[in-house]
């Protein structure tokens, strides 16, 4: 335990020295901002904009509070997940790439503390950024659309972070598979585009995918109430981690550090 | 343009414009400290000074060099 | 009673064997020299002894370890080229893998600042690693190899990459070194061997072919040879010598001249006489001492 906490804090340590604890949260609060203030100033920016004919009556709806949420929502799950799969592409490969993680290596330390050390410290980081910009947006949505009870952008944080912890886990596998972290980021990127595709094409039996945890997360916002799907869901969402991580360990055993 | 401005709520937008600053100092404290990025050093400083919000995040992500 | 015992240890890449079923014992308190030129399976050896990397055959055993006990609690390893977290300060790092070998906090530390102290870097304990110069940065790689008081130390071409001062450094702090613990390094370059090691273990295209005490490996792969270097040109020196009785062959190479002798003794009266009749400039004179590449031509031809 004692070697899994050093390496979890030497993590932490150094997102603080790269400025990590800084820049992840700044970029998840810029996301959970930008739709709703762009969706509240939409009128008055076609119409500054100008050029339509004088009699085009322009009317856009206010949509409700919870769809804003949930464009909040689709933007972590496209810029989100991309920024989340660059910031990590380098995790393990990186050190194995520079030769750094044989220092570590070499001591007695399991190959299973590095891996779940790593993966740890990685959610806790991304875990505390979604919940300061999904807090910003909740903010101006219930300044600007209407009110979310806190319960409901609870639900939303709680499942939509398993999403997150998925992605993180597809980046960790394939960290100790390959050296490159170019090749890690992109690869995590087309998995995690993968996973939705398959999802769509196969809509009516995969009701658990982990692509679905959003569909379900608006379910809960607009009907106040969990469907059934999510907590099937869930633990799909979760096994698969798991599955993943031991995964990880496995093939970073097995994989020599040469 | 200057009637979009003026139907602006200036309050919502600051917090965002301080975010962004925020987010500008930080990348320009590591960019000074950093004997090495990826690529020249002084294209990362305009890519930080002039492209707004992205210019810091590219820098972060691209720009340093971890080691 | 050898410290670790390795038998028949194979290692393969893409099928092409690069240690070939190697054996050796190393005994406890000995300062070893792993010598052989580049490509040789050095560093390969090396990585498997300190479970960086899996063998494809053979045991290593480790005095008093169980078989399945993880070897790499009982070994320090510094690798060719150490790579560290340049973010971290020295003192850092140091805590940091000592915590990884599992000292509790307060050991750690204050083993890191013994360390610091004993490899002389106390003084940039708190400079960022990125900073250092080549030699501390190995200085503080011996230090990290050595945190968790590791009974074999183990270093790979722990001064090929440093210049003249990082070398002398790091040579007079493995001097010391193999006072305290058994010691294993890998070199391609005798002087370093014969500057601190006691024993030789020699490779050679993944095998080991000689090995034994530097005076016993000498002797036994003396060469008659006598090496004469003068201090200008010359001519007509090689006429002379050859003519003398003792002497089989020569090369002659700028100033220097190589003489095969049929008895080294003999050869040595022989010559020494002539040159001082003759008044050479003679300005070295070494008899029978082999280079690294006298020794492993003999012993490959062998």
């Amino acid at each position: 335990m004692r070697q899994w906490i050093t390496v979890f804090n030497r993590e932490m340590l150094e997102y603080w020295r790269n400025f990590k604890w800084i820049w992840v949260p700044v970029i998840f609060i810029l996301l959970g901002v930008t739709d709703p203030l762009s969706t509240y100033y939409l009128p008055q920016i076609i119409e500054s904009v100008g050029g339509l004919p004088e009699d085009a009556t322009f009317d856009i709806p206010t949509p409700p509070p919870a769809d804003v949420l949930m464009m909040s929502l689709s933007q972590y799950s496209q810029l989100g997940v991309l920024v989340v799969a660059l910031m990590s592409m380098g995790l393990i490969s990186g050190e194995r790439k520079s030769g750094a993680a044989e220092l570590v290596l070499v001591k007695p330390i399991r190959y299973s503390t590095y891996v779940t050390a790593k993966w740890a410290a990685t959610s806790v980081l991304v875990l505390l950024s979604l919940i300061v910009g999904l807090l910003a947006s909740w903010y101006y949505t219930n300044l600007l659309f209407g009110e979310i009870a806190f319960g409901d952008l609870l639900l939303t944080l709680l499942f939509y972070s398993l999403w997150l912890f998925y992605v993180v886990s597809i980046s960790i596998l394939l960290n100790t598979m390959f050296k490159t972290p170019g090749l890690v980021g992109f690869l995590t990127i087309l998995l995690v585009i993968l996973t939705s595709i398959v999802t769509n094409i196969f809509d009516h039996i995969l009701d658990w995918s982990p692509a679905q945890l959003s569909s379900y997360i608006n379910i809960v916002l607009t009907e106040g109430a969990i469907p059934n799907e999510l907590w099937g869901t869930t633990v799909v969402t979760v096994l698969l981690i798991v599955g993943l991580l031991t995964l990880s360990i496995y093939t970073f055993r097995a994989r020599e550090m040469a | 343009m200057a009637e979009l401005f003026e139907t602006i709520n200036w309050g919502l937008i600051a917090p965002i414009i301080v975010i962004q600053l925020i987010l500008m100092v930080t990348a320009l404290i590591d960019w000074a400290r950093t004997e090495n990025t990826n690529g020249p050093k002084m294209m990362w400083l305009f890519i930080i000074l002039l492209l707004n919000i992205i210019g810091p995040i590219l820098y972060f992500i691209f720009g340093r060099r971890n080691d | 009673m050898p410290i670790i015992s390795v038998t028949n240890l194979l290692k393969k890449f893409d099928g092409h064997p690069v240690v070939n079923n190697i054996s050796f014992k190393l005994e406890k308190g000995t300062c070893v020299a792993l010598l052989g030129p580049n490509g040789a399976g050095k560093t390969t050896t090396l990585r498997m002894l300190s479970g960086l990397i899996r063998s494809n055959g053979g045991n290593i055993t480790f005095e008093g370890l169980e078989k399945t006990a993880d070897i790499r609690s009982e070994i320090g390893y510094l690798p060719q080229h150490p790579v560290f977290h340049n973010w971290m300060t020295g003192k850092e790092f140091l805590v940091y893998v000592a915590k990884l070998a599992d000292l509790d906090k307060r050991t750690a530390a204050k083993e890191a600042d013994r360390l610091l102290e004993r490899v002389g870097i106390s003084d940039a304990k708190n400079r960022r690693i990125g900073k250092y110069s080549g030699g501390m940065k190995q200085r503080l790689g011996i230090a990290q190899a050595m945190i968790h008081q590791p009974k074999l130390l183990i270093l790979d071409e722990p001064v090929s990459a440093l210049d003249p001062i990082g070398r002398r450094e790091v040579l007079t702090l493995m001097e010391e070194l193999k006072l305290e613990t058994t010691l294993l390094f890998s070199t391609h370059i005798l002087n370093d061997a014969e500057e601190v090691s006691d024993e030789l273990l020699l490779m050679h295209k993944g095998d080991i072919v000689e090995s034994g005490s530097l005076a016993e490996v000498r002797q036994k792969h003396k060469v008659n040879k006598i090496d004469l270097g003068f201090k200008e040109g010359f001519t007509g020196f090689e006429q002379e010598i050859k003519a003398l009785p003792s002497v089989l062959n020569l090369e002659v190479d700028k100033n220097k001249i190589s003489v095969i002798v049929t008895d080294t003794d003999i050869g040595r009266e022989e010559l020494l006489r002539l040159i001082q009749a003759k008044g050479w400039p003679l300005d070295k004179f070494v008899v029978g001492r082999a280079t690294l590449e006298d020794l492993f031509m003999k012993v490959v031809q062998e």
